[in-house]
């Protein structure tokens, strides 16, 4: 009788440590994506950054070389090499290019997190240092052309306008991209300034740059200021050169030789009162149709969706309210969405 | 008098139009010879300069004489549209494309896509770009001043001159890592939730896309992939399946991205527990008879 009970206790238990370890493995599986990319080896990865766990190429089978990691945890035996064949006059090793890769920098806003777009979808993001620099490596890359991009956001939250630039990336080559400035951010204190008032064009940018505010009317203003050791700037314009109407103002800024290129445009008007302006809105002001604060891949889908067809009484709405209203989605969409674009 | 009147009215429209033609995008052509032989495959390929400005979106269509040209093929790989709203492809007697860069695009030479023909008779093939409108990077998508600069192929039966060979693609890279993305949107077959992937491939570019769902992982390996498109509505609206999208470029090189569920089944929910338990049971429960023979014959 005890041997059966022994045998049931066997069973039991083999039975509830499978439970336990098939309940266990969905969360395991879950973590090791988010894990990817923490430098240490952890569950289903084979390497991590440059963590190769004491592999080398010979290790994986190749007579030299080297063996880098993928961004997915996996070897790449890429730049790993083969040896020739035997006798006979057999023919030489294949030697797999190095890896491809980028490497950006530039300057900022200090302390602000610098996203980069690798053809318009998020690679990688970086802190800024203090002096607003920055500089980040992109790996895994192929040989062939991209468009890379960078946007920051400033102290209060507010977006810098996407620096875009095409890059031809050569196989097996770290190719480097340097001198970037992000143009500043830019915010004016009214909506509507009373003529002859003062109207204070704000922003942040490099610490100590030297920046240049220009206002459109008839003809164009321009100011200029130095950003204090955190870049904040403000330039107060006196609007008595101004005719009554709606205005625009941008901003650049310049430091060590360096100039970035002009900011967002923003508007005021120039009227018989002062209205208070606030903040420019955290969340793109067009072309969010999912209202995530993101214009991506996830709102190109949708406008592609309704894309040559009868668009809804639903999408009509966000065509009114984030696209330009025109009833249908054409490519006009797809470029008011393209401009806005966050990744 | 008049022809006086003529020629300040002539100088004076020219004038006006001038600054319009100098600082307008160009799209044109570009191929390695001019001349092409009956029976060879040449290449030609569509750029665009945005003439210092930031452009953000690119449609036409590219028109050529199907009874002089077969498109035996049309290459992406390394084009400077990163979204393809319409791929481009083939359709009446055309290549139509039309795509954006986010961010915008501002150089001399961006290539939009190229495409492989076969000569098929004496000719002059003309290629010229319908419809074609290119817009700012400017928030509005207002439209930029474009000039179109048509292109000429002379195609004989005898090579006049050496025509290079289309350099064949050697694409041993998979398409780019990517990361699909699961949303819904009630502007979208009613809320339903979809998801929307895209991926690059450098080398020949992408071909196509296919997906499988499955709420059991194992089983996974069973189930058929089907081609797919960005947004694709998904058939587990529960979220509880396993979803793989493959991105396959030209060459046939193949990149999976695997999706883990939003909301897994619990244990018991999962047959495929269910039979690894039957399994492990019939296991025992054979090796206890086994025993419980063996122990019986020792008595007897």
């Amino acid at each position: 009788m005890s041997k059966y009970l022994l045998f049931a206790t066997v069973l039991f238990g083999v039975l509830g440590a499978y439970f336990v370890v098939s309940a266990v493995s969905v969360n395991v599986s879950a973590d090791v994506q988010s894990l990817c990319g923490n430098g240490n080896i952890d569950s289903g990865e084979q390497c991590d950054g440059s963590n190769l766990n004491g592999k080398t190429c010979s290790t994986q089978g190749f007579s030299a070389g080297t063996l880098s990691c993928n961004s997915n945890c996996t070897f790449n035996t890429s730049a790993c090499t083969s040896g020739g064949g035997g006798g006979g006059g057999g023919g030489g090793g294949y030697t797999a290019p190095a890896e491809t890769a980028a490497v950006f920098s530039g300057r900022a806003y200090p302390k602000s997190t610098v996203t980069l777009l690798k053809d318009a979808q998020i690679a990688a993001t970086a802190i800024a240092g203090s002096d607003s620099t920055f500089s980040m490596k992109l790996s895994g890359l192929s040989g062939g052309n991209y468009i890379f991009a960078v946007y920051s956001e400033d102290s209060k939250g507010i977006r810098s306008s996407l620096l875009t630039f095409p890059v031809s990336v050569t196989s097996g080559a770290t190719s480097y991209v340097s001198g970037i400035f992000i143009a500043p951010t830019i915010a004016v204190d009214k909506s509507e300034v009373k003529r002859g008032d003062n109207i204070a064009i704000f922003g942040q940018s490099v610490p100590n740059g030297e920046i240049t505010v220009a206002v459109s009317s008839e003809e164009e203003f321009f100011g200029k200021t130095i950003a204090d050791q955190n870049g904040i700037y403000l330039y107060n314009f006196d609007t008595v050169q101004l005719d009554m109407g709606q205005h625009f103002t941008k901003s650049k800024a310049a430091r060590d030789g360096a100039i970035s290129s002009f900011s967002k445009a923003i508007s005021f008007a120039v009227g018989t009162k002062n209205v208070a302006a606030g903040l420019p809105a955290k969340c793109p002001a067009k072309a969010d149709l999912n209202s995530d604060c993101k214009v991506n891949l996830v709102d190109f889908s949708i406008a592609a969706y309704w894309y040559k067809r009868t668009i809804s009484a639903e999408f009509v709405v966000k065509d009114g309210e984030r696209l330009n209203g025109d009833g249908k989605v054409d490519l006009v969409d797809f470029s008011i969405m393209a401009y806005y674009w966050t990744g | 008098m008049r022809q006086v009147l003529y020629k300040i009215l002539f100088a004076f429209s020219l004038g006006l139009i001038l600054p319009q033609i100098v600082f307008a995008a160009q799209i044109s052509f570009d191929a390695k010879t001019t001349q092409a032989q009956v029976g060879k495959n040449f290449e030609v390929t569509l750029f665009v300069n945005t003439e210092q400005e930031n452009l953000n979106a690119f449609e036409g269509k590219v028109t050529f004489p199907n009874a002089l040209l077969d498109l035996k093929e049309i290459r992406d790989g390394n084009t400077i549209v990163n979204f393809w709203i319409e791929k481009p492809k083939a359709q009446d007697n055309a290549i139509i494309f039309s795509g954006v860069t986010p961010g915008g695009f501002n150089g001399s030479s961006g290539l939009i896509f190229s495409a492989i023909f076969e000569a098929k008779k004496e000719g002059v093939a003309k290629f010229e770009v319908n419809d074609a409108r290119i817009l700012r990077n400017d928030g509005i998508g207002s439209t930029a001043v474009l000039s179109i600069t048509p292109f000429e192929m002379v195609i004989s039966k005898g090579a006049q001159v050496e025509i290079p060979a289309i350099q064949k693609i050697e694409d041993r890279e998979q398409p780019e890592l990517f990361m699909p993305e699961i949303a819904r949107d009630k502007s979208i077959s009613d809320g339903e939730w979809f998801i929307a992937f895209v991926t690059q491939d450098k080398v020949s570019g992408i071909d196509h896309y296919e997906i499988k769902e499955s709420r059991q992982k194992i089983l996974t390996f069973f189930s058929r992939w089907r081609v797919a498109e960005s947004p694709y509505i998904l058939q587990d609206q529960e979220l509880r399946s396993y979803i793989f999208i493959k991105a396959v470029d030209k060459a046939g090189n193949e990149r999976i991205a695997e999706i883990l569920p939003q909301n897994p089944l619990r244990w018991y929910e999962n047959y495929e527990n269910w039979i690894i338990l039957i399994v492990i049971a019939v296991i025992f429960a054979s090796g206890a008879k086994k025993i419980l023979w063996r122990k019986r014959g020792a008595r007897i």
